[in-house]
């Protein structure tokens, strides 16, 4: 038997649990299968009714389609509304049945009864494909000059729908689209409004050259809106018909960009909205956001443009979470057009990070990056940092990438800005991505001796502090210290008034161990410290020799590790420990041009000459840098004149800016020997990616 | 291109959720399939839910801003597409909606609309076409 909808409603509501309404559905359901294969007449609307509570909770009910057809074909008002309704909601565009109903459509829209004419608008407002509105338009058209103004406002909107869809229709009809401004009803002016703003965007050619003309009547009309006193059916809040209001501006918006003439024509128009609108209510608030937008895109005045960003301030300023949102939103975009007058309201936009709703947060934060400049980039990172601490999880890699951006172009000075990039890593070393952790590494290269003294010491004890958490921290600290571990032996003064001591070899050795003897610590971060101790040999030469025997202790205690990665690195570094010839010297700096260049060049070129000789101890020749893929196959060695073989040391350079890849197979020893002893290439030229070495041989140690 | 350019749909989807995720009202204006919408409505209200009174009526989710505002036990929650939508209009839209559905039912409450989901569905129809504001006039 068949039940109304409210008993299916309320049985559903009664369900205890999600099996059992799928039960009372699909029960349900095949109850409604069995009377459309019955083609039982009285109870069709019902069905198609129940169907579409079915269908809102998230069921399947395409079988009814055809019902919803069969039901708009019948004279009764109340089941053509049901079955339109059902079309509207349980088809799409795409669907094929859509089609059959174009005839049902065409003869509701030449019916008597307005309602029902109102009807087959609605449909064809919201469901019109390209090929029905043609079929279609002509009739929809008849409409837009209908007696009342209830068909005529649906007309104009389902004229809007067959036009987005076939856009080749506009010129026909744009002039029709003209008549309507002067309609007195509100619904018509709103609907109108919006046609014309849909067809500049279908073809803004056409729509513009049409509609400019229509500016002066256009200003008129929302003179009078504003002008005119209590209506009630048009009041919301105490304005009368905001959202014409708000529309009209649109429209304005749309034809005044670009447009000298037509913006002039709306400049006191909007000089008074933005002036005489109240604000104490949202309806006012939202008319002032959209004029505000509209005075910012079209060729408005000076005085215009300052009156406009005035009230974004004071929106920046009302408790109301919405209107601060709105007004950092839109700031943001005019920051580009007028930088000066939004830098006034910094304070405001950096308080704006602390609020504790996560929509402003985000807000500010887009904004404050648009704001740096060489002013204020010391006190804004600051916040920012600050902010990085209490970030939520997504938000911190893009920020740290940010930052990164921020750094490279406006820093003041090295110090600073090596310090900013330790202080991001200790902050967030783990959301960062590799660029980051790479940018690091070079600059504190690139930088003065006392400035990378000053880096190393302060990574150390940054290092000390860590709670094993920042992976990119450690990395770039490990890396750090191997590389500059004899700034270490010297005491180092901090310009904020710390000085940090000098440390024994040993305990350098200790502060390493300490990480990679941790259980959690990421395997990158212990390879980098094979790397590590192995060139500590080198730069602790001179202490006694107990120190490098520990260091070729740890190194050797890695030979027979389960990790091939380390078994090989460990391999290699102990033989280059006990003869590395210059291997295990001072790398070169990368000059962060050159691997910006390279990597837009996207090959693993090396080009000896373009590395900046950085007045770096060398036991022979400029070093190789050697520029790791990301793949991580191919294995780019240079040979020089002479002396220093390639370093295995130098491919985990993370110099290479791209991923911290697992290090390709070295060559063994013994083909390195093989290289030096071939004629040695010419150093400065480019070399092309060569094939790996490790042709047969020592297959990696 | 526009600074601020004009969007042809303003609203992508009009929902009335209950803050125990039931849906009691679904429109769409433009094609999701249906295991979709379900997934889209339930993450939607649980961001809504997670919010406070004091926070912003606005939150960004898959691509849609999504605009809501909570009337007794129900959420009424409207997606649109561009970031360049007018925010604030489209609160007061909802407002309007609920004010309209008021008159109707007098004094209406979520079960009204539970049981006569068709009769609101007609009223938001009247209101919205495909996805743009005909009458707001109650």
């Amino acid at each position: 038997m068949s039940i109304k909808l409210r008993d299916l409603i309320r049985s559903v509501r009664s369900c205890k649990t999600a099996a059992e309404e799928r039960s009372v559905i699909s029960r349900e359901s095949a109850m409604i299968r069995t009377a459309i294969r019955e083609e039982q007449e009285q109870f069709r609307h019902r069905n198609v009714a129940k169907l579409l509570f079915m269908h809102m909770l998230g069921y399947p009910t395409h079988f009814g389609q055809l019902e919803c057809l069969k039901l708009i074909a019948s004279p009764h008002f109340p089941e053509k509304r049901i079955g339109y309704l059902g079309l509207m909601l349980l088809l799409s565009e795409e669907a094929d049945v859509l089609m059959l109903a174009t005839n049902s459509l065409k003869n509701d829209l030449g019916h008597g009864n307005q309602f029902i004419v109102g009807l087959a608008l609605c449909t064809i407002g919201n469901l019109a494909t390209p090929d029905m509105s043609r079929d279609l338009a002509t009739e929809v058209d008849k409409h837009l000059r209908s007696g009342s103004p209830y068909i005529r406002k649906k007309a104009a909107l389902a004229m809007a729908r067959c036009l987005t869809k076939c856009p080749d229709m506009v010129e026909d009809f744009v002039d029709r689209v003209v008549s309507l401004l002067k309609d007195r009803s509100h619904g018509v002016l709103v609907t109108a409004v919006q046609l014309m703003s849909c067809i500049c965007e279908i073809d803004p050619a056409i729509g513009r050259q049409a509609f400019v003309r229509l500016v002066p009547s256009l200003v008129r009309l929302l003179r009078n809106l504003l002008s005119m006193g209590y209506s009630p059916e048009h009041d919301v809040s105490g304005i009368s018909d905001p959202f014409l209001q708000v529309h009209l501006l649109r429209l304005l918006r749309v034809l005044g960009e670009g447009n000298e003439e037509a913006s002039e024509q709306m400049n006191d128009i909007l000089a008074q909205v933005a002036t005489n609108t109240e604000t104490a209510k949202n309806a006012g608030n939202a008319i002032l956001y959209e004029c505000v937008q509209t005075i910012m895109s079209v060729e408005s005045e000076e005085g215009l443009r300052v009156l406009a960003i005035n009230i974004l301030g004071r929106f920046l300023l009302n408790r109301d979470n919405n209107i601060r949102y709105v007004a950092l939103n839109t700031l943001g975009k005019v920051v580009k057009q007028d930088a000066a007058a939004v830098q006034r309201h910094r304070n405001t936009i950096v308080e704006c990070l602390k609020d504790p709703d996560v929509s402003i947060r985000t807000r500010a934060l887009d904004l404050i990056f648009k704001l740096v400049t060489p002013e204020n980039v010391e006190a804004l990172t600051a916040e920012l940092l600050n902010y990085l601490v209490v970030a939520q999880g997504e938000n911190r890699s893009d920020i740290c990438t940010r930052a990164l951006a921020v750094v490279d172009g406006f820093s003041p000075s090295e110090r600073w800005r090596v310090d900013t990039l330790i202080t991001l890593l200790t902050i967030a070393g783990k959301d960062c991505d590799d660029r980051v952790r790479a940018s690091a590494i070079v600059y504190i290269a690139g930088s003065a001796d006392d400035v990378k003294a000053y880096a190393v010491h302060k990574l150390v004890k940054a290092m000390r502090d860590d709670d094993g958490s920042q992976e990119g921290l450690l990395v770039v600290a490990v890396w750090c210290i191997g590389e500059f571990g004899d700034m270490l032996l010297s005491q180092c003064d901090a310009p904020s008034g710390v000085t940090y001591q000098a440390l024994e070899p040993m305990s350098v050795i200790d502060e390493v161990e300490k990480v990679i003897k941790r259980v959690t610590c990421p395997s990158t971060v212990k390879q980098r410290s094979l790397t590590c101790f192995a060139k500590l040999t080198d730069r602790f030469s001179s202490a006694p020799p107990a120190v490098l025997d520990r260091l070729r202790e740890k190194v050797r205690k890695y030979e027979s590790s389960m990790n091939l990665e380390m078994q090989i690195r460990a391999c290699e570094y102990s033989e280059l420990m006990r003869d590395g010839r210059g291997a295990l010297a001072r790398m070169p700096v990368v000059d962060p041009k050159v691997t910006a260049r390279r990597q837009a060049r996207g090959g693993s070129v090396i080009d000896v000459g373009a590395v900046s000789s950085a007045a770096m101890p060398q036991k022979s020749g400029p070093g190789a840098v050697a520029d790791v893929q990301g793949g991580g196959d191919l294995l780019d060695l240079l040979d020089l004149g002479g002396g220093g073989a390639p370093a295995p040391a130098q491919q985990v350079a993370p110099a290479a800016q791209q991923q911290m890849p697992q290090n390709p197979t070295q060559s063994s020893d013994a083909d390195l020997l093989s290289d030096i002893f071939a004629a040695p290439m010419p150093g400065a030229a480019p070399i092309q990616p060569v094939a790996p070495v490790v042709g047969g041989g020592g297959g990696g140690g | 291109t526009f600074l601020f350019p004009v969007d042809i749909m303003p609203l992508r989807f009009c929902l009335m959720v209950n803050k125990q995720g039931q849906t009691r009202l679904a429109s769409y204006y433009e094609w999701m399939p249906i295991a979709e919408r379900t997934a889209l409505e339930s993450e939607i209200i649980r961001k809504c839910l997670s919010r406070s009174e004091l926070q912003c009526s606005f939150v960004e989710h898959r691509g849609y801003k999504v605009i809501y505002r909570r009337y007794a036990s129900l959420f009424f929650i409207v997606g649109v597409d561009t970031v360049e939508e007018n925010e604030l209009g489209i609160l007061e839209f909802i407002h309007a909606l609920v004010e309209t559905l008021d008159k109707y039912f007098e004094s209406v409450c979520e079960l009204d609309i539970m049981f006569n989901l068709e009769k609101a569905h007609f009223i938001l129809d009247e209101m919205v076409m495909n996805g743009c504001i005909i009458e707001t006039n109650k």
